[in-house]
């Protein structure tokens, strides 16, 4: 829960806390709800619930992405995640994004040319320039919902819709 | 410093490298509309947003 005083009432931590601040939080979730739309949705899955896992982020694993396990994304590889390095359940290219994912939070100095490579070996320069915006967007939006305390979300999809529909609306 | 990843048709950017933002527009202009929300918040002043952003240069070790 929210160290946050005074926040009003809301579904979740984040509703709660995007009150504070609606244009901001709104702005964040339309950066957060770009990503997906330009990032094949297992991969970004992936992404997502690696770097989680590396910032001890337990909101951020309890949710999954519709649109990731519409495209394919099963359990038995969400649980082999771990141990993306050996498992059989994951492709080159899988492992070459894995391995970016985890440098870029790690240590972005760290990530080397070699990695960059392997990542646009497989997804070419647009689509690795894509992805590295998309871990960027990621890691940032989960780094804020844990400094601010922020431990329970809307899922995955209910972030990403609420800001089309809101457009919708609006439009 | 070369740019990692290869964009020889993209336009050179402010700093004389290519900028590879037009690959993909949307991300380039939600990031655009954060920046310009988050900057027009006065809850910080702006000499602590920038010892922020200097100092958060540092640790990433970003020259430009």
């Amino acid at each position: 829960m929210t160290w946050l005083p005074d926040v009003p009432d809301g579904d979740t931590d984040w509703d709660r806390v995007a009150a504070l601040a609606p244009d901001l939080f709104a702005s964040i979730a339309e950066v957060v709800d770009t990503t997906w739309d330009h990032v094949d949705p297992v991969l970004l899955e992936l992404a997502r619930l690696r770097i989680a896992t590396l910032l001890e982020h337990a909101g951020e694993l309890s949710r999954r992405s519709t649109r990731a396990a519409e495209a394919g994304l099963t359990e038995t590889k969400v649980a082999a995640l771990p141990r993306w390095p050996t498992s059989s359940e994951f492709s080159d290219g899988e492992r070459a994004c894995l391995a970016l994912t985890e440098q870029f939070v790690l240590d972005a100095n760290g990530v080397t040319d070699e990695a960059v490579d392997e990542v646009t070996a497989h997804l070419g320069a647009a689509g690795c320039y894509v992805f590295v915006e998309a871990v960027s967007v990621l890691e940032t939006f989960q780094r804020t919902c844990l400094t601010l305390g922020i431990s329970t979300l809307p899922s995955v999809d209910r972030l990403v819709g609420s800001i089309a529909s809101g457009a919708e609306e609006q439009g | 410093m070369a740019p990692r990843i290869s964009f020889p048709d993209a336009p050179l950017g402010r700093w004389g490298v290519p900028d590879p933002s037009g690959v993909a527009p949307e991300i380039k202009a939600a990031r655009r509309r954060l920046r310009a929300v988050a900057f027009a918040m006065t809850n910080v002043d702006p000499v602590t947003t920038e010892l922020v952003r200097m100092r958060n240069a540092t640790f990433q070790q970003c020259v430009l």
